[in-house]
């Protein structure tokens, strides 16, 4: 019978970690801080825990409550997705993409099937177009909700009012979703060269209904903590992600926008029908927490403009390409290629290397997450323990895209 | 199902008047309390854990069976709803926190994954199923099951709580 | 500072003349991929010396690592890196092939921090040791993993799967 209470082996992390504390104290001899104990603390935080959003673990050195050093581990949700695209055909693969980033799928989906596309050399139908960034775009708001919604859960304890607005309106655009594509979260919707089906009859209705009443919602939300004294100071100068972080670590998305850097692939690298829709790049200039939560608050009003828009511009017409309908087997010509797209959390996108056969040769992703990740150690340094729940959450990570 | 040896009559509202009295085993008071007010265990893992969430929150309420009390410690847990995909780094953490749960204890696995591997079946580092590191009571399948599946299977581990007996059992009698 | 894009307008063509120029006998088959990518070949042994140059180059400065990938060609690996240059709003692919027998190429994450983490996960993942890294050990997979999966030979083990 295993002993529940014995304390499990030192892994690499933590023996990382204690070799870390080792040489900052052995660093003091010679000096007048010679002989001085140090007190520093080995505490893991994961990977099961109510505020690290999935099963990420973090190993955090403390000093008291000031953390010394972090040191992330990750690969708890590692489901060996690059190497089950050798196994299945590019048709096979869309709903595994869909689990790379299970708050943003229909974003995920996009971002494989526009490098597929783009290797093929097709393009998808107009109308399959903008069913695509309408769809997107909803999606976007709608991770953008569960985002927002647990960071503010994280920073009282799970009592707060607006997760519960948040998810409740985050139903209604799925239902919109379910209406479409068949199911709630993982879609299976886009094909190449368009999508599976087309809108329903009254879609567009709710639709508009719907976008209808959401500003003042989007307001309401804001209305419940912006002016929270204490939710003010646990965000506002914390953890913040300068220029120069955005250069050497590949920061995209809103983490990205929040420190005044107009990065958006919707502007910076136009794809679909973008170039023709009329919206702003939502930026802070501070890049601390708070920055952070307003840009996606800022994202979502965008995001509605967007859907108007793209209502307006439905015009009748075929979502498939009539080539492509079936059978579902494609064999893109051999060749390589990457191309990045714009979801909620920065640049998704998926680099391929086709030998000519129906399995894909190589399929890499470039995840958003993984990138921002890399710059925990750096933002949660000097900071509190309690801070660091604040910093994580702002961050919107997604464990499923960082681990793949 | 519940057996009818299990089952009592509830008193009627008429009768307030006079003395109620409720005669019935112990077995059943204790299993039918614990039953409607189970703690779930977060375990969320992977996308099914944002359909529990979903199902924690204001359209699927999950208060309505009692079990809204997610606890993120296990020692204060009853039920571990194994909400996504288990891999090999994985288990043995899944291991060590369902034995620090306290008996009796329950496992629901929720969604292919848990189930059996799901869409990453034939994967290097995935775990075919949550039931090869701890038992399981129910299987919820789905990719991910809509908060509506996951509160059937969460209503068939009632029936199965209901089922319980804590009264220490003769050698060679059948499980309870 | 406000970090700017696309403030240097050139064509692609002419991009992929200058990045020619500035390294001539280094970067090979220098080609341009619609709409806003130039992918070109470079030896490994001077993979450090020219990473550094690109990030310094003037107007075309390829300051931000995006990803590093590992791909395994059979004969041979491939480390592909893409950058992205903020003045002129482009990116660049570079292929360095890597021999199968000795797999090691040079780190970059001391000209690109970004580098450190897509290095571990290609050494976790293809077996490519990048040769300087500070932490070079496995990021997704267990520590006692054995093999790398993701080559082409790769076999499941019992070793791996201690739960199935």
């Amino acid at each position: 019978m295993p002993d529940q209470f014995a304390a499990p082996e030192p892994d690499a992390a933590v023996k990382l970690a204690l070799q870390r504390i080792r040489e900052t104290t052995t660093a003091g001899q010679g000096s007048d801080m010679e002989g001085l104990e140090f007190n520093e603390v080995v505490v893991n935080m994961g990977p099961q825990h109510p505020s690290t959003h999935g099963v990420l673990r973090l190993v955090v050195t403390l000093d008291g409550e000031l953390v010394k050093d972090v040191i992330p581990v990750i690969g708890y949700l590692h489901r060996c997705k690059e190497k089950l695209a050798e196994k299945r055909t590019y048709y096979q693969y869309i709903p595994i993409v869909d689990r790379t980033e299970y708050l943003a799928s229909m974003n995920c989906e996009w971002g494989y099937v526009m490098t597929v596309e783009k290797l093929m050399g097709i393009r998808p139908t107009r109308r399959a177009e903008v069913i695509r960034v309408l769809l997107g775009e909803l999606m976007r708001i709608a991770s953008h909700q569960v985002a927002v919604g647990t960071f503010v859960a994280d920073l009282s304890p799970l009592g707060t009012a607006m997760v519960f607005y948040m998810f409740r309106d985050r139903e209604v655009i799925l239902d919109l979703l379910e209406e479409v594509s068949g199911a709630r979260m993982m879609f299976n919707y886009l094909r190449f060269g368009g999508v599976r089906y087309d809108l329903p009859s009254g879609w567009v209705e709710k639709c508009r209904a719907f976008i209808r009443k959401m500003p003042k919602l989007i307001d309401e939300y804001e209305s419940l903590v912006d002016d929270n004294a204490i939710f003010l100071q646990r965000t506002v100068g914390k953890g913040v992600i300068t220029q120069q972080d955005v250069v050497d670590y590949g920061i995209t998305g809103p983490n990205a926008r929040a420190s005044g850097v107009k990065l958006d692939l919707r502007r910076t690298r136009p794809y679909s029908v973008y170039p023709e829709l009329d919206f702003e790049i939502c930026t802070g200039t501070h890049g601390d927490v708070f920055d952070r939560y307003k840009v996606r608050m800022n994202e979502m009003h965008e995001s509605l403009k967007i859907v108007e828009q793209c209502l307006d511009m439905l015009r009748p017409g075929p979502v498939q390409l009539g080539s492509l309908r079936a059978p579902y087997v494609i064999t893109p010509p051999p060749g390589s290629c990457y191309v990045g797209q714009e979801n909620p959390r920065g640049e998704y996108g998926t680099y391929i290397v086709s030998d000519g056969s129906r399995y894909p040769y190589r399929l890499k992703f470039r995840d958003p997450c993984f990138c921002n990740l890399q710059l925990f150690p750096k933002l949660l340094r000097g900071n509190k323990i309690a801070d660091a729940v604040a910093i994580s959450g702002s961050i919107d990570l997604v464990l499923g895209g960082i681990d793949r | 199902m519940v057996p009818d040896r299990l089952k009592v009559g509830y008193p009627k509202l008429e009768n307030f008047q006079n003395p109620n009295v409720i005669t019935t085993t112990a077995d059943f008071l204790f299993s039918w309390a614990r039953s409607h007010s189970v703690f779930p265990f977060t375990y969320g893992l992977a996308c099914c854990a944002i359909e529990m969430l979903s199902s924690g929150f204001a359209r699927f309420d999950v208060a309505r069976y009692g079990m809204e009390v997610f606890r993120p410690t296990p020692r204060q847990c009853d039920l571990m709803i194994v909400a996504g995909t288990v891999n090999e780094k994985m288990a043995p953490v899944l291991k060590r926190l369902y034995d620090q749960m306290a008996e009796p204890k329950w496992v629901v696995a929720m969604g292919a994954c848990a189930t059996s591997g799901g869409p990453f079946y034939d994967g290097y580092n995935v775990v075919n199923g949550v039931d090869k590191i701890v038992p399981v009571d129910v299987y919820v399948p789905g990719c991910p099951p809509r908060p509506e599946a996951l509160f059937q299977g969460l209503l068939e581990l009632q029936t199965k709580i209901q089922q319980h007996s804590f009264a220490p059992r003769l050698p060679g009698a059948p499980d309870g | 500072m406000t970090l700017e894009i696309g403030t240097v307008a050139l064509t692609m063509d002419e991009i992929a003349e200058r990045l020619s120029g500035a390294f001539p006998g280094e970067l090979a088959d220098v080609r341009v991929q619609e709409p806003d990518t130039v992918v070109a070949r470079l030896d490994r042994a001077k993979l450090k010396d020219v990473a550094r140059r690109l990030k310094e180059l003037p107007q075309l400065a390829y300051e931000t690592l995006n990803w590093i990938a590992g791909v395994d060609l059979g004969t041979q690996f491939e480390s592909v890196y893409h950058v992205y240059s903020w003045r002129t709003n482009t990116y660049l692919e570079l292929h360095v092939p890597v021999p199968r027998a000795k797999a090691e190429v040079d780190t970059v994450s001391d000209v690109w921090p970004a580098a450190d983490w897509h290095e571990r996960e290609a050494w976790d993942m293809m077996g490519i040791r990048y040769v300087g890294h500070p932490d070079l050990r496995r990021i997704l997979l267990k520590d006692d993993f054995v093999g790398h999966p993701l080559r082409k030979d790769y076999v499941d083990l019992a070793e791996n799967h201690p739960h199935a």
